[in-house]
Order: structure tokens, then C-alpha cells, then sequence
């Protein structure tokens, strides 16, 4: 993934380490943060897989969902399919890493067919905005306009207008237009554990569709991949990775809420529920820190979040959130690649975590059969799941017994 | 070492011998053995007899695990990752087709190295790749495993031209987590880790 399939790597990108090469020799990258007691693990990224999943192949016999629920082989074939976006005539675009593609997926009724709109892009996030598709890599953006009606229209480049920073690593994208119409963008810390290396990392921020009047709306965010909106706030709930090698139980990933922008959320310096970093010191490290609604499990790699509005579900499932864990790989066992129901109060207390989707992880034997990303809801109110280790999309249906 | 140029020539040559020798004996396969995909006479025209390769700039395949390869193979077939030789060889190749070559090559026995050793680089190499921690991914014995390849026994030039790829300009679809481990290195220091991972037995 570049980054080939993407592994989340524990290591800084390189030019960062560079812009500090002036001085004294760094420790190598590969090694921030990592303490000696942890040099023999053999703790790695997971692979990623290019290659398209055969159907007889996914996992979908092995999910187990709440009674009432079903999960079903939506569309498969499109190796890397992270999040998802659907257009007003519902085709369904979904972005990639490893590949670098981003896919549209069109659906008859009966059976889905897919095309790839554009590939070899760094690491592509999508959203779908007014009739035109946008495409944000690391390095490039991309609109789309009328691409339902013009399957080949040639992309307006916006790059410029973005000022996107260079670093490479956490910079892999999700993007979403607010119900402000604003488009959200996060930039994530370039390494596992570090100084920024400027202050253009670890944020959150917007801009106006044509990316115009960019504000950061929130610093101290590690590595977010998913955000969505409180259906009655319309406060930006969002999820956040925790650091790597401190250890198998800690600091856990982190679902937090943004009451108002300008928010510190604390990295590098503080952690999950109050953690000081033992590595980047600073005095009162978690003083003025926004700390999270709650804790999602160490190294769990929490993703999508999608609060629920939807008629099909059952009631107490009306505004819930849906978060997709991915799957750790810095933890001696596995944990995470699930999907969560989490049930809090709108000013963020009483948060309740249960598990909704289970069976990607066979915990006896510690494999794993995929790694659920993104959630879409669709106009049925049935939920979309993409699973970027088999390439396939999964429809998470209910009816009454 | 011969140059790549001359190495470019002399495997489009034994690749195109190999495309005819294989023509016209594709159909007397038998189907009683476990059948090595078709493509594989062709690949091995430059990666050597059961995937051992013979060429200082074209790496080895046999032992390499079976995801390496694979992922591999797309990253090539799809042009992100560039290999002049290899170009458009894979055009016609389908996922399950990719899958069967990765599964073919995987299970070859890698051929021990044979070259002479200088026993102060290979310590160097070895006390360097101890302290980058190397084999906390590719293994202590550098067999590699799943996206992570094999480098015991890989090519010496290919190894000391892949790295310098990676620190200096690892294109589209390659692993950043690779690049940064070799952050800071010099090109002498990546001399001496391909001597010792050559030489690793
Ligand atoms: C004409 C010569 C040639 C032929 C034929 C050829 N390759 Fe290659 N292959 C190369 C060279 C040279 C490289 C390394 C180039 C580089 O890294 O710049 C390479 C790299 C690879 C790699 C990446 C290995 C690694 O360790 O990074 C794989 C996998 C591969 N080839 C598989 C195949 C397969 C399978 C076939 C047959 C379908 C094949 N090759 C046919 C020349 C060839
Ligand atoms: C964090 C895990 C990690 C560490 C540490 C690591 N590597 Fe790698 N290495 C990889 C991955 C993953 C790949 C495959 C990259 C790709 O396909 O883009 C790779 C590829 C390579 C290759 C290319 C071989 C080929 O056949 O194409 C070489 C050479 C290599 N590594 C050498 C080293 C050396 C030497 C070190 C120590 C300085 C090292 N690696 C440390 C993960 C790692």
C-alpha cells in the first residue's frame, strides 16, 4: 500500500526527520518511541492485499450480528475500499490506498458492477458534494463535476488552493462536507511520536468547497479517520488513533467531540483519558486538553463513525454511532476488527461501548478474516460496511423476527 | 557486475527464447503433476531456475512469501511499481493468475548463497542491521514474512539498489514503513547490510 497497503506504519515519514538531519544525528525513525524493553518485538503492520478477494473467499459466514440483523455481500472485486461516498442518483464512489483508485460502483437493483474513475493517486479519500465528486490524495486534489451524467469527465485540479503540507505518513485522507457545507479535512502527526515537525500536522480542519478560507478547527488530533455529525448538536464527533509501543493495554484510541473549535485534543504530550507521554515531555501535559467521550481500546484502530438516522434499525438505535475498529497490529494479541455501537448523552457523558459486528477475529487462534473501515447509511436506512482487506462491501440489514 | 543495460538486453533475449519454448510446448503439460502456472518458463528466463536468480540486478523470487509477491505482481501489472523488464508482461494477467505465480514462486526452496565472503563488512552489515532493528520485520533470519520480503540470500546488487529506491525515492505503492526504516543511512552503510543479508545463511 503507497504505502502499500497502507500500513499504518509506527514510523515518522522521512522528511521530517530530515528538516532536524542539521543537528546531531536522530535516533532512526524507525525507532521513536519504541523502548528498548520493546527491540525484540516482533510486532509489525499487518499486510494489506492488493489482489481481489475471490467471493467463495470473505468472511460473510462468520459475522455474527445482534438478532434481527443480517449482513450480506453487497460488492466485492475492489481490492483497498476504504470510505464510501453516494452520489444523488446513488452510485457509490470509494477511495483506496494501496492502489491508489477510487471506485464508482453503480447497482441495477440485482447486482453491483464497479469501474475505476481514477487510480494511482496517494492514497485517495472521497465525498460527494452539489453533482461533482471530490477526490483528496496527500498530495493532490481532485473535482469531479457531473461525473453521473459524464462518466469521463476530465477533473478540475484544485490542489493549489489546498496548501497541502508534504509529509506522507497519517496523511492518508478522509474527507466529508459538514452540514455547512464546508468541506473537512484532517492532517495528521507524521510519525508515531514527535515534536511536529510544524504546526500544520495533527489538526482538523475545513474549507470552503473550492478551498478557500481554510480555519483549523482543532490541534492535538493524532491521526483521525472518521467523523461525523450529532444528528441533533450538529457537534463533529470524531475518532483518533493512540500512539504505538507503549505497551499492549495503553493508551487506547479515542472517540472525542468537538463543542467548539479551537480545541487541544493533546498530542503529542497527553493521551486517551489523562495519559502524559513518557517520551515528549512537556510540564502539566494534559492541562487544557480536550479529554475523550471515551475510550475505544488500545491500538484497536478505531475508523468510521456514523451516527445512525436511519427508519430501518430498531428505535434505541435511532441517533446511536457506528464505529468500525480495524484491527490493532502493535498488540501482542489481536483486538479490535469489529464494528462498536456507542450510546452517549449529546453533551458526551454515559458513554456505553457494545459490540455490533464480531467474527473478522478468531481470538482463539489470533488470525483475522478482514478489517472493517467505513459506514454508509443508504436511503433504506440499511448500513454499508467496507472491509479493506477483502475488497468487499457488506449491506448490514435488519427485520423483525 | 554487468550493467543493467546489458542486463535489460540479455533478459528481454532469454525472455523471448522463453515465450516460444513455451508456445509450443504448452500443450504438453500433463495435468498428473501439480501444474506450475504457464507463465512461470517466462519468469524464470530473468529470475533464474526456480525463481534463483542468476543476474546481480534481478532478484530472486523462491522463498519470498506468498503476499510479497502477490501484492508485488499488482503493484507491477498496474505501473506503480516501474520495472522496465517487465512491462506489459503482466497486461493479461488476472488476480487469481497473479495468485497462482505468487503461490508457485513461495513454494521454491531459495538456493544458499555461494559468494565470497569479507568477513568486516559482513560484521558491519550484521551489527548494523541489529541496531535498525531489520529483523524485528523481516525476521531474525531474514526469511521474511507475509508483505515483508525475504533478504537472506537476495542478490547483493539487487539489494543495495532496492534500498537506495526506498530512501531516495520509493515510488507510488511502495511501503513508507520500509523507507523510514532506513533513515539516516548512508549509501556505504547500505553496501554493508546488502554483503551481510546476501551472505546471511
Ligand atoms: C526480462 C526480465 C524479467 C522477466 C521476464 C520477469 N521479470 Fe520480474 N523482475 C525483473 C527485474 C529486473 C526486477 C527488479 C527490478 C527493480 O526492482 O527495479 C523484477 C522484479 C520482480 C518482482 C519483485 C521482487 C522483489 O523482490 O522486489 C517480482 C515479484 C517479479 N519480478 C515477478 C516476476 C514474474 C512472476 C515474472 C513472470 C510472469 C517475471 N517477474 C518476469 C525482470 C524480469
Ligand atoms: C517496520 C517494518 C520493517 C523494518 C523495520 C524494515 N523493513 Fe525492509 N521492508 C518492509 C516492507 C513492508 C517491505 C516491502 C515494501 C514494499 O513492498 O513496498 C520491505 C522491503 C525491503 C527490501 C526490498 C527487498 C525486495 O526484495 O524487494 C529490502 C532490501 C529491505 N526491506 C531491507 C531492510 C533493511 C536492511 C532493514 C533494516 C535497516 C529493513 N528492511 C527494516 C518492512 C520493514
Amino acid at each position: 500500500m503507497k504505502n502499500r497497503i497502507a500500513l499504518c506504519g509506527a514510523l515518522i515519514a522521512v522528511g521530517l526527520s530530515q528538516a532536524i538531519a542539521q543537528t546531531a544525528p536522530p535516533p532512526p525513525a524507525w525507532q521513536q518511541g519504541r523502548g528498548t524493553d520493546q527491540a525484540a518485538s516482533p510486532l509489525a503492520p499487518v499486510a494489506g492485499k492488493l489482489t481481489a478477494t475471490p467471493v467463495s473467499e470473505l468472511p460473510i459466514d462468520k459475522l455474527k450480528l445482534p438478532a434481527g440483523f443480517k449482513a450480506e455481500v453487497w460488492s466485492h472485486g475492489t481490492p483497498g475500499v476504504r470510505a464510501m461516498a453516494r452520489s444523488e442518483s446513488g452510485k457509490v464512489y470509494v477511495g483506496s490506498r494501496g492502489l491508489g483508485r477510487v471506485y464508482e460502483i453503480s447497482d441495477n437493483g440485482k447486482e453491483r458492477t464497479s469501474r475505476i474513475v481514477v487510480d494511482k493517486l496517494n492514497q485517495p479519500a472521497v465525498a460527494f458534494h452539489k453533482g461533482s465528486l471530490y477526490v483528496m490524495a496527500i498530495d493532490k486534489v481532485l473535482r469531479f463535476d457531473g461525473i453521473e451524467q459524464n462518466p469521463n469527465v476530465a477533473p478540475v485540479d484544485l490542489t493549489a488552493k489546498f496548501n497541502l503540507p508534504p509529509e506522507q505518513h497519517h496523511n492518508w485522507k478522509y474527507i466529508r462536507f459538514g452540514p455547512d457545507g464546508k468541506l473537512y479535512v484532517p492532517f495528521g502527526a507524521p510519525c508515531n511520536i514527535c515534536e511536529l515537525p510544524t504546526q500544520e500536522y495533527a489538526q482538523l480542519r475545513r474549507y470552503d468547497a473550492d478551498g478557500s478560507n481554510m480555519e483549523v478547527i482543532g490541534r492535538g488530533i493524532r491521526n483521525t479517520q472518521g467523523f461525523d455529525w450529532h444528528p441533533v448538536t450538529q457537534e463533529i464527533w470524531f475518532t483518533d488513533h493512540g500512539r504505538d509501543w507503549l505497551g499492549d493495554d495503553t493508551p487506547a484510541d479515542e472517540l472525542n467531540r468537538m463543542s467548539k473549535t479551537g480545541l487541544n485534543f493533546g498530542f503529542p504530550y497527553c493521551h486517551a483519558n489523562g495519559i502524559a507521554d513518557p517520551d515528549v515531555k512537556k510540564d502539566k501535559a494534559c492541562e487544557g486538553v480536550t479529554l475523550p467521550v471515551t475510550t475505544m481500546g488500545a491500538h484497536a484502530a478505531v475508523m468510521g463513525l456514523h451516527f445512525y438516522t436511519g427508519n430501518m434499525f430498531p428505535a434505541e438505535y435511532k441517533n446511536a454511532m457506528f464505529i468500525a475498529r480495524k484491527g490493532s497490529w502493535n498488540r501482542t494479541k489481536k483486538s479490535g476488527y469489529d464494528v462498536v455501537m456507542v450510546k452517549a448523552n449529546a453533551d458526551g457523558t454515559n458513554a456505553q461501548m457494545t459490540p455490533f459486528v464480531t467474527g473478522f477475529l478468531d481470538e482463539k487462534t489470533d488470525d483475522f478474516f478482514g478489517r472493517p473501515v467505513y459506514l454508509m447509511q443508504m436511503p433504506d436506512g440499511a448500513l454499508l460496511l467496507s472491509d479493506e482487506q477483502t475488497g468487499a462491501i457488506y449491506r448490514i440489514s435488519y427485520a423483525k423476527q | 557486475m554487468r550493467s543493467s543495460r546489458a542486463e535489460k538486453i540479455k533478459c528481454r533475449v532469454l525472455a523471448a527464447a522463453a515465450l516460444l519454448f513455451l508456445t509450443s510446448h504448452a500443450a504438453a503439460q500433463t495435468a498428473s503433476t501439480p501444474a506450475a502456472p504457464p507463465q512461470v518458463a517466462l519468469c524464470t528466463a530473468c529470475h533464474g531456475p526456480n525463481g534463483n536468480s542468476q543476474i546481480p540486478l534481478t532478484p530472486s523470487l523462491a522463498g519470498q512469501p506468498k503476499v510479497f509477491i502477490e501484492n508485488q505482481l499488482v503493484l507491477i501489472r498496474e505501473g506503480l511499481r516501474d520495472i522496465p523488464q517487465m512491462k506489459g508482461m503482466l497486461d493479461t494477467l488476472k488476480d487469481p493468475e497473479l495468485v497462482a505465480l505468487a503461490n508457485h514462486f513461495s513454494a521454491q526452496t531459495p538456493a544458499k548463497p555461494t559468494g565470497s565472503i569479507n568477513q568486516e563488512v559482513f560484521e558491519r552489515g550484521k551489527a548494523l542491521s541489529a541496531k535498525m532493528l531489520c529483523g524485528s520485520c523481516h525476521l531474525p533470519d531474514y526469511s521474511g514474512r507475509q508483505q515483508m520480503p525475504r533478504l537472506a540470500g537476495q542478490n547483493e546488487a539487487f539489494l543495495a539498489y532496492s534500498m537506495k529506491q526506498f530512501r531516495d525515492h520509493a515510488g507510488l505503492g511502495r511501503d513508507t514503513v520500509m523507507s523510514a526504516s532506513l533513515f539516516g543511512l548512508k549509501d556505504n552503510d547500505l553496501a554493508d547490510l546488502a554483503h551481510f543479508l546476501a551472505n546471511y545463511k
